[in-house]
């Protein structure tokens, strides 16, 4: 209960800095960054959410994020109005979503990891090839924001905000008899099914709520880089968005943000500096699997627990913010 | 469009293809059914094992070499991220399928350091000369030594597994692994073997695919996703789904590509699609 409100606070003290940030007199570049770091963080709390709460790790949200993007170049294309943009990514991300949880509703573990990434390799085939609505290999570009939040401070604002509103909706759907629900159909399908409940309805219905904060970062992307190529679709996003959770720590509040931000500071700002930051990354993650598996947000408060000499077993199973690395579902299945 | 020629060709490449894709798919559908690992870093041995077979095909112009060499050294790979990093996460299913992600990561990026980003083939000198011609079907015999080395290695496996004594404990590991290790045979190290030759067949893929298709960064994604297709089409753990899965994926691949282009990705994921639905076990799979 602690760590929650101390999770809570430090959050908050982050987003009153985030919103101090235009006024220390940083550059348009540093801005433009940190919305990227935001956006990121909006798209890894998806997959968090998923993977946190319902054991369902997804190789397949950049996907989705893209799919909404690529509905909003289209209708700029198009030239249809910002409204409409809006609701077409909507209704698509919805559309996708849907056809996503209906086909990994049924599975879970390794074989929904397989379904994701499999459907998100079909979202990418579509936008390289279905060249006369997505552009192809060139995508789309040219893709303008509303005019009154073009300006970079502006731009920022709205991604915060946006970051702001989607983490409390986020936690209140976590904290609500749904997601209680959720997590006890990860901890244990078969005792959730014999208790009557519709287990594949609740992983669907988490999928959607999943999928709708994807499709809300791509629309996000979209408007910040003007741009969207096939590559947005590409399994290496949604690997890098499994990297980005697992690193700030699954399951956690904070853990997309901490993750997002390493993820984006390594590819942007340390990619100047070394040539090979894949493997940087690479070597970070398979670190932090091996000896770290709670994540950045969930080691260090037990690192300090430790330090200070208390005990690091706080024997409160089941409390989601202290979750011992990510779930393995198949473990508890009890014949 | 429906020409006899036309058909036989489309035939051959959707064979040829499919072939490929059952060197892929067999070791990773192998490792799935013993250890219960979908081995991630698949695609990054193939892509390893591919450039090695060029760069060596290009030094000697032997094929036999090549390939010998690319498998020697993608199972020492394989033999070290087996005994130095999985065994830490031994039965622990998503941290296990999240190492080989980081592995593939880092092991593709490195190849992109060693062997540049230019899309590399195998030398002609190192390849079969010639075409198979039979009327107006003109066929190059490289594709056809294609379909033979996976037929060979199909049927390799089949006596392997069900004729010999490793075949029988492996089954026996699939099975039952508590049974086995308490039977006095030590399942680590069988499950260390089944990853190399998982990853054997991987690296000889990639050499014997160089010839066919060009080696390049991504491309480690790309046969990954196939493979995967495959077996979750055929049933995870099922060398014969994955044999039926690679040529059902091949003939699909090659006529959507020739008929309609637009949507050749698309085509192989509607089959995996209707699999997931009707039987999610998959064809020649065993409910868990």
């Amino acid at each position: 209960m602690n760590r929650r409100i101390l999770s809570i606070a430090l959050l908050a003290l982050l987003v009153v800095f985030g919103f101090a940030l235009p006024y220390f007199g940083v550059s348009n570049f540093t801005l433009s960054l940190a919305a990227t770091v935001l956006i990121a963080a909006v798209l890894a709390s998806s997959v968090n959410f998923l993977g946190g709460e319902g054991g369902m790790v997804s190789l397949g949200h950049g996907a989705i994020a893209a799919a909404s993007s690529y509905a909003v170049g289209w209708a700029s294309r198009e030239g249809f109005n910002h409204l409409t943009q809006v609701l077409l990514a909507l209704g698509v991300t919805l559309i996708v979503s849907f056809i996503y949880g209906v086909l990994a509703m049924r599975t879970s573990g390794i074989y929904f990891l397989m379904v994701t990434l499999a459907v998100g390799m079909l979202i990418y085939g579509l936008a390289f090839r279905l060249s006369s609505v997505t552009g192809g290999e060139n995508g789309i570009s040219g893709i303008d924001a509303p005019a009154a939040i073009e300006p970079e401070w502006v731009y920022y604002y709205f991604t915060l905000g946006i970051f702001v509103l989607i983490t409390a909706g986020l936690w209140v759907v976590t904290h609500s008899p749904f997601g209680a629900s959720l997590r006890g159909v990860r901890d244990s399908e078969s005792r959730m099914r014999s208790l009557g409940y519709n287990v594949a309805g609740y992983r669907l219905g988490a999928f959607m709520i999943s999928g709708f904060v994807a499709g809300t970062a791509g629309l996000l992307a979209v408007w910040h880089i003007h741009f969207v190529s096939p590559s947005s679709a590409g399994v290496e996003r949604s690997v890098l968005l499994v990297v980005m959770v697992i690193l700030g720590g699954i399951g956690t509040l904070l853990g997309p943000l901490i993750g997002a931000s390493v993820v984006v500071l390594v590819e942007n700002v340390l990619s100047s500096y070394v040539d090979r930051w894949p493997t940087l990354l690479g070597l970070i993650f398979i670190l932090v699997i091996l000896f770290a598996r709670a994540g950045i947000a969930g080691s260090v408060p037990k690192l300090l627990n430790r330090l200070r000499g208390l005990r690091s077993s706080t024997g409160k199973t089941g409390d989601r913010s202290s979750p011992e690395g990510a779930p393995g579902p198949s473990s508890n299945h009890t014949p | 469009m429906f020409e006899p020629v036309f058909l036989a060709q489309q035939t051959l490449n959707g064979l040829s293809f499919g072939a490929l894709l059952f060197l892929l798919a067999s070791g990773l559908t192998l490792v799935f059914g013993l250890m219960r690992i979908v081995n991630m870093a698949h695609g990054a041995f193939y892509l390893l094992g591919g450039y090695i077979g060029v760069v060596i095909a290009g030094l000697t112009g032997n094929l036999l070499l090549a390939i010998i060499t690319a498998v020697i050294s993608v199972s020492v790979t394989a033999f070290l991220v087996e005994v130095v990093l999985l065994r830490f996460v031994r039965g622990q299913e998503l941290p296990e399928v999240l190492l080989t992600i980081g592995i593939s990561f880092v092991t593709a990026d490195l190849c992109l350091a060693i062997f540049g980003g230019d899309p590399q083939n195998l030398p002609a000198a190192a390849s079969i000369p010639g075409a198979l011609m039979i009327g107006d079907l003109i066929y190059p015999w490289y594709r056809i030594f294609v379909i033979g080395v996976a037929v060979a290695v199909g049927i390799g496996l089949a006596i392997v597994q069900t004729r010999t004594r490793v075949g029988a404990i492996v089954r026996a590991g699939v099975d039952d692994r508590e049974i086995i290790s308490a039977m006095g045979v030590n399942i680590r190290w069988v499950f260390t073997g089944m990853f190399i030759v998982g990853a054997a067949l991987a690296a000889m893929g990639g050499t014997i695919g160089s010839g066919v298709q060009s080696i390049l960064p991504g491309v480690q994604n790309e046969v990954l996703l196939y493979a995967l297709v495959v077996i979750i089409i055929g049933g995870l753990g099922s060398v014969a789904g994955a044999a039926v899965g690679s040529v059902l994926i091949g003939l699909i691949d090659a006529f959507a590509k020739a008929w309609i282009p637009e949507l050749a990705y698309f085509t192989i994921f509607l089959p995996m699609a209707l699999v997931l639905v009707l039987r999610p076990t998959g064809l020649f799979g065993r409910a868990s």
